[in-house]
């Protein structure tokens, strides 16, 4: 089951690759319902990867519990659905694509199926099927609008705002933002290997992905859009990164930064110009990468341990100290220094505020990342550094540690070589529209 | 592409880069001989070669991103670079990330701004207005390069540092190259890209962080009992007389702030290395166990005695000249920035009076020999070049310096104010008298400033400043906390309304609706009939 899970996920990354050469120069490849194009097979190219090594990175990990075959079950409909939405130009297909992960993850989430584990699912389920729901009615108002579901008919139409704001409900409580975002760090519960594939794959770049979709390269939105949803998105930051500094379960914090992150490609994608879209769609990569190899170090951490609380951990980097130089990498492109990915994605979203003339949003998201370095190095510093306070713990096992090793190589590597996925990018966003 | 490998290779900047190496080179050979037999001796080659290659691109650098990742890419090693100094240092190592970083994304939102307001990235094809928008682009360039000289309020990891860090790494990075770049940076904008004017308040805003960062820094370390912690804080300290000078906007001032860079660069690190050797030899860095070492280490204590002359201005030297040329620039703005830097001047000669004399005479109880001749060597070739500069300062001035800030005076030889000579040789005068007047109350050379550490204002801001009451970084992390606990407080509420209200509101309403569902049959048939009349009527009417 394992097996197969692993290569349900592998031929998806495969799929996309070969998909990249027909959609490089600007062109789609169309089939049924679904439709590549260059901003889909690089979300897909994204998500499969990290999935890849997250679904490998469980087959040690997993073999601990029971339910192992409901769990690669649900992981491939997860990762599946995923790429089902991600190449649907059908909005009722997207709708339901979007429902199955929800159902996937609620799955998922409660898998230790304590009854706090299963009310943190339910959590996680009613919020975002609320915000489906409302998209729904979005989508509905859509179709009075235009009579067709194809969203390849519809480029260039002008979306009235409250069509707008039903779907940005689904899209902010999919994507955790203020004010839907507490679901988030609840479902820390659910198994380190999931939760990575909740930040880092893929539920809650299902949230910005469908805006890159909708509202970049399919309808045109009004002004007021590019200022309120960054707006939106800088008290977002600003709050989960206050939350993350005070907050010492280890899970809570690293989600918590996931929310702070996901304000930051919001801010790219709806500044409206270039090189803020293009730096909201690298830092999906960026983000992606290095925050999967967070969790996945989290995992060790507290499976090694059997401890979360970070006040009682401490001096663990004598013990762990693959993890811990993985954490480290991670945690560097996650704050945004150079020559980590981070840094370039951090830069270009920020730097697109800035052109867009949003100086004072701009200036929030500067504090937000000062919040960024602040919480992560007090994360690094608790666990890995100082004397040890009572959690002890061996390394983790050698496929677990390739895999964070992995993962914090690719962090550093796509930030040396950073050209390859910008020009990409800069190819796919210039033929939108 | 927006990351262009553009270099710029002027006067300027090749003057700089040759600093850099010939540091490289010196502290390379020194660490040779420090390092051995230390742990983490391979990290600490990676990281100092890294640190080179990294102040060398962002020196050459054209292109304000470049500049912004070679920056930023030197956090990395500077936090590797305390690291590695022992059990404990982490804490100053995050300390110093946390402060250099803060500054480098202060000055990330100034090339921003920046490149927005010019349309361009290339940072020699900039020129902007200091007034409005350029104003705040400026300040937060100035931010960022004040962050990488280590001037206040970004000083505070540094006298940390010297406890944490291993020396050769004090002496090339706070002694000479966050100098090096981040004075650097500061000529650029200030002369270039923008071209301040002397009425801006951006040009009063820099005199004032220069004036400040003197005074308190000297008074910090005229206190210190640590050989290298004192240094540290000078370190600190003669930042403040670059940036005055540059700040002033002067010709001479401009000109004197350059060459006080390059010469703070060769005599601080020349006295952090004679402090490495007598660490090496005694074991210890605190002066209340050390004394005497003139004796038996001769050449050190040459080396400290030419470095500790020309960083308190003793005419002659090349301190003196560069000092002397920001003093007639910062009486030309104002008297009060040039009553500033006299009294570091005072300061500064008090203190290294006490170190030279605490360290290196009376009586010798420990049996120290003299230290490596690879230890000598870089002490030995950078005290010569202060001489020489000192001497013959016709070479570093107009040779040098001049072409690079195109000066239409020539500066070089003696100051041209007689004055001011008269009033700095009245000032070390006086911190020659304040020292014997002190050594004689305290009855020992280590107790030469007590009259002014326990002088009855004083000493409570002293007890306060040891406690880092004064600490910016201790602020800043409290007002960290603060703002983090009112954040998560909000976060709270808003999963409060998850969590209760609407939990609440659903239970409220489920209550009724709940009574309705009894299970007795014969109401349910009342309930469905009542809704299919309520549909009829519905259907009927409409």
């Amino acid at each position: 089951m394992r097996i197969f899970s692993l290569i349900f996920v592998v031929f998806f990354f495969l799929v996309s690759l070969a998909l990249l050469p027909s959609v490089m120069t600007g062109g789609s490849v169309t089939f049924f319902i679904f439709q590549a194009d260059a901003l889909a097979v690089f979300m897909a190219l994204v998500s499969s990867l990290v999935g890849s090594i997250i679904v490998l990175y469980s087959f040690d990990y997993i073999s601990h519990y029971s339910h192992q075959n409901e769990y690669y079950l649900m992981v491939m409909l997860f990762l599946g659905s995923m790429m089902g939405l991600i190449y649907s130009r059908h909005l009722i297909a997207l709708y339901v694509f979007w429902e199955l992960t929800a159902i996937a993850s609620w799955r998922l989430i409660g898998f230790y199926r304590k009854d706090w584990d299963v009310m943190r699912a339910d959590k996680a389920f009613l919020i975002t099927l609320f915000g489906a729901a409302m998209m729904l009615l979005g989508f509905l108002g859509i179709y009075q609008m235009t009579g067709s579901w194809e969203l390849t008919g519809m480029i260039g139409k002008v979306l009235p705002a409250p069509l707008v704001a039903l779907i940005l409900f689904g899209i902010l409580s999919k994507s955790a933002t203020l004010p839907f975002h507490t679901w988030l760090p609840d479902a820390g519960v659910a198994p380190s290997p999931v939760t990575a594939l909740l930040h880092a794959a893929v539920l809650v770049k299902i949230g910005v992905y469908v805006f890159a979709r909708l509202f970049l390269t399919t309808f045109i939105i009004g002004h007021f859009w590019h200022v309120a949803v960054p707006a939106l998105a800088a008290i977002s930051a600003l709050v989960a990164g206050g939350a993350a500094l005070i907050e010492t379960d280890i899970k809570r914090i690293i989600a918590y930064s996931t929310v702070s992150q996901i304000a930051f490609i919001f801010l790219g994608l709806a500044s409206g110009n270039m090189i803020g879209a293009v730096g909201g769609l690298l830092f999906i990569l960026m983000h992606g990468l290095s925050k999967a190899g967070l969790f996945l170090c989290a995992g060790i951490i507290e499976q090694n341990t059997h401890e979360k609380d970070i006040t009682k951990m401490g001096g663990l980097i004598k013990t762990m100290p693959v993890t811990a130089v993985s954490f480290l990498f991670c945690a560097f492109s996650v704050m945004g220094l150079p020559p980590f990915g981070g840094f370039f994605s951090k830069y270009m979203v920020i730097a697109g505020a800035v052109n867009a003339g949003e100086r004072y949003i701009a200036l929030a998201f500067i504090l937000g990342a000062v919040l960024t370095i602040l919480y992560l190095l007090r994360l690094f510093n608790l666990i890995f550094l100082g004397e040890n306070r009572g959690a002890h713990g061996r390394e983790g096992s050698k496929l677990m540690i390739f895999c964070v090793a992995l993962l914090a190589f690719l962090s550093l590597a796509g930030g040396l070589l950073v050209n390859y996925p910008l020009e990409f990018l800069n190819t796919a966003v210039r033929f939108i529209r | 592409m927006i990351l262009q490998l553009a270099w710029r290779l002027d006067n300027l900047s090749l003057f700089i880069l040759g600093a850099i190496t010939l540091f490289g080179v010196l502290l390379f050979l020194y660490s040779l001989s420090f390092m051995s037999g230390k742990p983490h001796r391979r990290q600490f080659y990676l990281y100092y070669f890294l640190t080179l290659i990294f102040a060398a691109g962002a020196v050459a650098a054209n292109n304000l991103l470049l500049i912004l990742f070679f920056w930023e890419a030197m956090l990395l090693t500077l936090f590797g670079l305390i690291f590695i100094g022992g059990e404990r240092s982490y804490r100053t190592a995050l300390k110093a990330l946390i402060i250099a970083g803060v500054a480098d994304l202060c000055l990330m939102f100034g090339i921003i701004l920046t490149a927005r307001l010019a349309g361009t990235l290339t940072f020699s094809a900039i020129h902007l207005s200091a007034a409005g928008a350029g104003g705040i682009a400026f300040l937060f360039l100035l931010l960022g390069a004040l962050g990488k000289s280590g001037c206040m309020p970004f000083h505070s990891w540094i006298p940390d540092a010297a406890n944490d860090a291993p020396l050769p790494f004090m002496a090339l990075y706070p002694g000479a190259l966050e100098k090096l770049i981040g004075i650097y940076f500061l000529a650029r904008i200030t002369l270039e890209t923008f071209k301040l004017e002397q009425a801006s308040w951006l040009s009063f805003l820099l005199m004032s962080v220069g004036g400040v960062t003197i005074i308190l820094a000297v008074m910090m370390a005229l206190i210190q009992k640590d050989y290298k912690k004192l240094l540290s804080y000078h370190a600190i300290s003669q930042v403040g007389y670059m940036v005055l000078g540059i700040g002033t906007l002067v010709p001479a001032g401009i000109v004197g702030g350059l060459f006080h860079m390059i010469n703070n660069a060769l005599y601080k690190s020349c006295l952090f290395l004679t402090g490495g050797a007598v660490e090496k030899q005694t074991g210890t860095s605190d002066l209340n166990q050390i004394s005497g070492l003139a004796k038996t280490m001769p050449i050190t204590f040459a080396c400290f005695l030419i470095a500790a002359f020309s960083i308190s201005g003793f005419p002659g030297t090349n301190g003196f000249f560069s000092k002397e040329l920001i003093y007639e620039a910062a009486l030309e703005r104002g008297w009060i920035f040039y009553l500033l830097a006299a009294a570091g001047s005072f300061f500064t000669a008090a203190s290294f009076l006490k170190l030279g004399h605490a360290a290196y005479f009376g009586q010798s109880d420990k049996k120290a020999k003299e230290a490596s001749w690879a230890m000598l060597l870089p002490m030995i070739i950078l005290a010569v070049i202060c001489l020489v500069f000192g001497l013959y300062n016709v070479l570093p001035i107009r040779d040098v310096i001049q072409p690079i800030v195109k000066a239409e005076h020539d500066l070089s030889g003696w100051p041209a104010n007689p004055y001011l000579t008269l009033v700095t040789v009245l000032v070390l005068l006086g911190a020659v008298l304040n020292h014997w007047l002190g050594v004689k109350r305290a009855g020992k050379a280590l107790g030469a400033a007590d009259h002014i550490h326990h002088a009855p204002v004083l000493k409570v801001l002293y007890e306060k400043a040891e406690k880092k009451y004064f600490d910016p970084y201790e602020w800043g992390m409290k007002a960290a906390e603060g703002l983090a606990k009112f954040l998560h407080w909000t976060d709270r509420m808003v999963d409060a309304v998850f969590e209760v209200v609407l939990v609440r509101i659903t239970a409220g309403l489920s209550y009724w609706t709940k009574e309705a569902h009894n299970g007795n049959f014969a109401l349910y048939m009342i309930w469905s009939l009542i809704g299919a009349a309520i549909v009829m009527i519905a259907l009927l009417r409409f």
